[in-house]
């Protein structure tokens, strides 16, 4: 028995914004969800079970009542996170009057709208099988909503759906290989989201151990020629110049907007390409240290730090060259050295006292660091990240009472040494190292490889990295934390460590993301014009791409007519059959062609009064047909027999009649 | 300004199909395609997402944009196969009282291996008639034409359209095939049944049949009722035979036009009409008695049929009657 045709269409478009409800079910308020369910139930089981649906203005106050629950959530009911939310407790307050034809259609239009807006919000490749599904199930309920009655039927329109997707899929391609990006935005963009992942804007010594629990990735890197070696990994994020005595800042003075100082390298450079992953903030990532900004997108600010112009929504891919080594001999401003020396009075008094016992002990700001260092080293700390609470006076308690600490406390501390040393010093965020993806041939750098470390000033040499952390720790270099510390992973992360198919997988899966990522995420305008330039377009510009996409439709186009021209026609017919037409066809050709009513009788009859010479040759065979056919023929002889007559239609010859004579006939 | 549109381009198709003959095959040329209300709406939400695909710079989105926008392609492509190659192989008409529904039913053949599915028959004013098609089969579609006036109603064209696979584009013919249906009169009026002549013993006409005399067999005419033919004597072989009676003595009623003064022609059609699906409800023999025009005492469906078709062609002109064909 067949479904009834409303249920069916109500199930189906039903299912298809429910499923597009559940895309957003990472970031919508439970609530919103709730009320979705809530709704979708009571109109199935209103169908089904003939529960009353609330009236007209108990919708209509429902919907108010939403419309203000979803204000008072986000205070406004523009951007995406807000429009996404309206979408769902309106489109959910639709499901109880989903009685028409075109309320089903509304709502199919909504789980669309609702499955771009997650397109919009989330792209990774995790979720995009769900966004495949998720259209599947919104042009199956469109097929079910347009003719709910059909003998198609629920297996059918899901059996059609992907047929039509599939066959749309080209003309998929083609546009989004083809079809010209926008350079910049038609409006301005809403605000991002706040940051969830990534290095922050400020340090305190504890605050990088919740990103180190996060094995995200960060950014990938694909080298040209070869590879950094391990001390030479540092990604360098935000230079913090500003210490309260527990947080480090980058206040921006105006001296950063400068472009950075045209230094001597003194080594080879790096050749990579960067692939970042969002994160909501604002700083690229570049392999320590970068000459010029290698994007239009980012601005290199003078102290070599990579700013992106927007946040980052959406992945970003570059190019960029980096130095190993800078020289920079001129003389740092007195302005930048009273910044870079300063720090707040009277916090961290045995430190700075400390510092000012070393200085003077020193001959050179050189000696000084070398023997701060080796203080580090040989001064009995211990790398953890887990460490103790610190007192007010963090850097004293670390260096004089715990000694317990990781990256944080170990730059805060050094830097704070050179400056109370009155050697200028900065800390710089960032990573360090990463991790080869031999599948991929490229290197990923998650969040749980994130670090701090130092820049002194030193006269003639200009700023100098300094990792505390590795003269501390020096095993760090060599390992990711998790190896150092493998107390500070969960169990499934250490199970991926340690299991080696696991890991093999895990790698597996990176590269695939990593492919997701720099080949359909971030396609854009320059990827199209490279394309266009290897399909053989010289020097190409986006008029090009016009007609390229044109192109794709016409041979899209062609395909289709062509595949009209070809429907299917009748299965093969049976030879005796064949043969009939085949005989019905010569006696067309000779001016007597079969009426659509006539059987071969009655045929024969109309032949024999129409003419008499052409019936006495045709009106045997017509006959044996007709024996053949419909009489009662014994099994054993039919095969011989219809052979028989297939030679006899073969061999019958007959001459075109004129065009009287069929005239004649006609009448 | 739309219905102008239409008529307009249904027009134009007249003249550049000319007149269709049956069997009709939809070829390429006869069928038209255009999108659908829902299939602008469609084209509109597209086109949002478009810009905000452009707008975000988001590839994803940008993919799934162009996606839909390649379904609604193929939505028009398979509407557009959906109809290709079917035949419509005959059109038939049941006839109907002046403001009832008289129906058109046309048997549609799909001799292809694709299913052809949604397909939808329009005239003008009537509600659409759907039908389902199977792969190699047939099918008959119908459609209820209202008959507003007694006379002939003229259907010029038929509309053969689909919609599916997504409703978003719909793919139609125009059929000009040369209907004419034939409108009764609406049976209506109060006046008594005329009185019984010939026999007055007021005998009915089914225990008349039992009786009568038996006179032979004759070969079968048109409009001989189905239940005179000598069926057994037809598997054995023979030709349509019709099992004859002596009828002379049956009693029958004579309605004469003439004999109803005080009314208009079109009121004392009325009331011929009544008293014909009276009579042939009762199962009695009626002889119709019009100005230009006798009908022979007969009993009956065909001869009922027969009795409404006259009243129905009284007095029109032979061009109104034109493709006419008179009952079975």
């Amino acid at each position: 028995m067949r479904a009834d045709p409303e249920m069916r269409s109500l199930g189906w478009s039903t299912g298809a914004f429910l499923g597009a409800v559940l895309l957003h079910a990472a970031h919508a308020p439970a609530w919103t969800l709730a009320v979705a369910l809530i709704c979708a139930a009571w109109a199935l089981a209103a169908r089904v079970r003939g529960l009353r649906l609330p009236p007209r203005q108990v919708k209509w106050a429902l919907a108010l009542a939403l419309a203000i629950a979803v204000i008072a959530t986000f205070h406004t009911l523009n951007g995406l996170a807000a429009g996404t939310v309206l979408l769902i407790v309106m489109g959910s307050v639709k499901l109880l009057e989903a009685d028409t034809r075109r309320d089903r259609l509304t709502l199919i239009c909504a789980a669309l709208f609702l499955l771009v807006a997650a397109c919009l919000r989330e792209q990774s490749l995790a979720y995009a099988p769900l966004y495949a599904g998720e259209a599947w199930l919104a042009c199956a309920a469109l097929a079910v909503v347009a003719h709910p009655g059909s003998a198609l039927g629920s297996v059918g329109a899901g059996r059609l759906a992907v047929r039509s997707l599939l066959l749309a899929l080209p003309l998929a391609l083609v546009g989004f290989l083809f079809f010209p990006r926008l350079s910049g935005s038609l409006w301005a963009l809403p605000p991002a989201s706040e940051a969830t992942t990534g290095i922050g804007d400020t340090m305190t010594p504890g605050s990088i151990s919740d990103l180190i629990e996060s094995s995200a990735p960060a950014f990938r890197v694909w080298f040209e020629g070869k590879p950094p070696p391990l001390e030479e990994r540092y990604w360098r994020g935000p230079v913090l110049d500003a210490f309260d005595g527990d947080t480090w800042s980058r206040p921006l003075p105006w001296w950063l907007f400068a472009p950075p100082h045209a230094a001597a390298s003194a080594s080879e450079p790096y050749r990579y390409r960067v692939t970042l992953e969002p994160t909501s903030r604002r700083w690229w990532f570049a392999l320590d240290t970068l000459a010029a900004s290698p994007d239009r997108a980012a601005r290199l600010t003078s102290d070599h730090v990579l700013v992106g112009l927007r946040p980052l929504t959406a992945p970003v891919s570059f190019r960029a060259l980096s130095y190993g080594r800078f020289v920079d001999p001129s003389p740092l401003p007195m302005y930048e050295r009273h910044h870079d020396t300063h720090l707040p009075p009277g916090r961290n008094p045995r430190s700075v006292a400390l510092a000012r016992r070393l200085r003077a002990g020193a001959a050179s700001d050189e000696q000084f660091v070398r023997t701060v260092l080796e203080r580090f080293r040989t001064g009995g700390f211990r790398y953890s990240l887990t460490p103790p609470e610190l007192d007010r006076d963090s850097v004293d308690d670390f260096l004089f009472g715990t000694r317990v600490g990781f990256c944080g406390h170990f730059a805060s501390a050094f830097a704070l040494l050179m400056r109370a040393g009155g050697v200028p010093a900065r800390v710089v965020t960032g990573y360090l190292g990463g991790e080869w993806n031999r599948l991929g041939g490229y290197l990923i750098v998650r969040q749980s490889d994130a670090h701090a470390w130092v820049e002194v000033w030193l006269e003639g040499a200009g700023w100098i990295r300094v990792d505390p952390t590795i003269a501390a720790a020096p095993e760090r270099l060599r390992h990711g934390v998790g190896d150092l510390m493998p107390n500070a992973l969960s169990a499934p992360q250490r199970l991926l460590l340690d299991v080696r198919w696991l890991a093999t997988l895990r790698d597996a899966w990176d590269a695939a993301n990593a492919w997701w990522t720099t080949t359909v995420i971030d396609f854009n305008l320059p990827s199209q014009l490279a394309l266009l330039e290897h399909l053989g377009f010289r020097a190409p510009q986006v008029g090009e791409l016009g007609w390229a996409l044109a192109l794709g439709l016409i041979l899209w186009l062609a395909a289709a007519a062509f595949q009209l021209g070809r429907i299917p026609r009748a299965a093969p017919r049976e030879p005796l059959v064949r043969a009939y037409e085949r005989l019905c066809r010569k006696l067309a050709r000779a001016g007597f062609a079969r009426r659509a009513h006539e059987g071969p009788l009655a045929y024969a009859e109309s032949l024999a009064r129409a003419s008499p010479p052409l019936a006495a040759i045709a009106a045997p065979l017509l006959a044996g047909y007709a024996r053949l056919r419909f009489g009662p023929v014994p099994a054993s002889g039919r095969a011989e027999r219809i052979a028989a007559f297939e030679r006899a239609v073969a061999r019958l010859k007959l001459t075109r009649r004129s065009r009287s004579a069929r005239a004649s006939r006609g009448t | 300004m739309r219905r102008a549109l239409e008529r307009a381009f249904a027009r134009w198709a007249r003249r550049r199909q000319g007149e269709d003959h049956l069997p009709v095959r939809l070829k390429m040329r006869r069928l038209y395609v255009l999108p659908t209300r829902a299939g602008l709406v469609f084209g509109a939400l597209v086109l949002g997402m478009l810009i905000a695909a452009l707008n975000y710079a988001n590839s994803l989105a940008l993919l799934l944009t162009c996606l839909l926008g390649g379904l609604a392609l193929v939505a028009m492509y398979s509407a557009h196969r959906n109809l290709l190659e079917l035949e419509v192989l005959s059109a038939g008409t049941t006839p109907a009282f002046a403001g009832e529904r008289a129906e058109i039913a046309l048997t549609l053949a799909n001799d292809s291996r694709l299913a052809r599915f949604s397909l939808e028959l329009e005239a003008a004013a009537a509600a659409a008639g759907f039908v389902d098609l199977a792969p190699h089969s047939s099918a008959r579609i119908r459609i209820a034409v209202p008959a507003p006036r007694r006379g002939v109603l003229r259907v010029e064209r038929l509309r053969l359209s689909t919609s599916h696979p997504f409703g978003l584009f719909r793919a139609w013919t125009w059929v000009h095939l040369p209907l004419a249906l034939i409108v009764y009169p609406r049976p209506h009026g109060a006046r008594t049944l005329p009185t019984i002549e010939g026999q007055a013993d007021g005998r009915t006409r089914a225990r008349a049949a039992e009786e009568d005399e038996w006179l032979g067999l004759r070969p079968f005419r048109d409009g001989d009722s189905p239940r005179q033919v000598a069926w057994k004597a037809y598997a054995r072989g023979s030709p349509l035979l019709v099992k004859e009676y002596a009828a002379s003595a049956a009693p029958e009623r004579i309605f004469d036009f003439e004999r109803l003064p005080g009314l208009d022609t079109e009121a004392r059609l009325e009331q011929l009409a009544r008293w014909v699906v009276d009579a042939a409800a009762r199962g009695e023999r009626f002889a119709l008695l019009l100005p230009g025009f006798a009908l022979e005492a007969h009993e009956g469906a065909v001869q009922r049929e027969r009795a409404l078709a006259a009243l129905a062609l009284h007095g029109l002109a032979p061009s109104e009657r034109r493709g006419v064909t008179r009952a079975r």
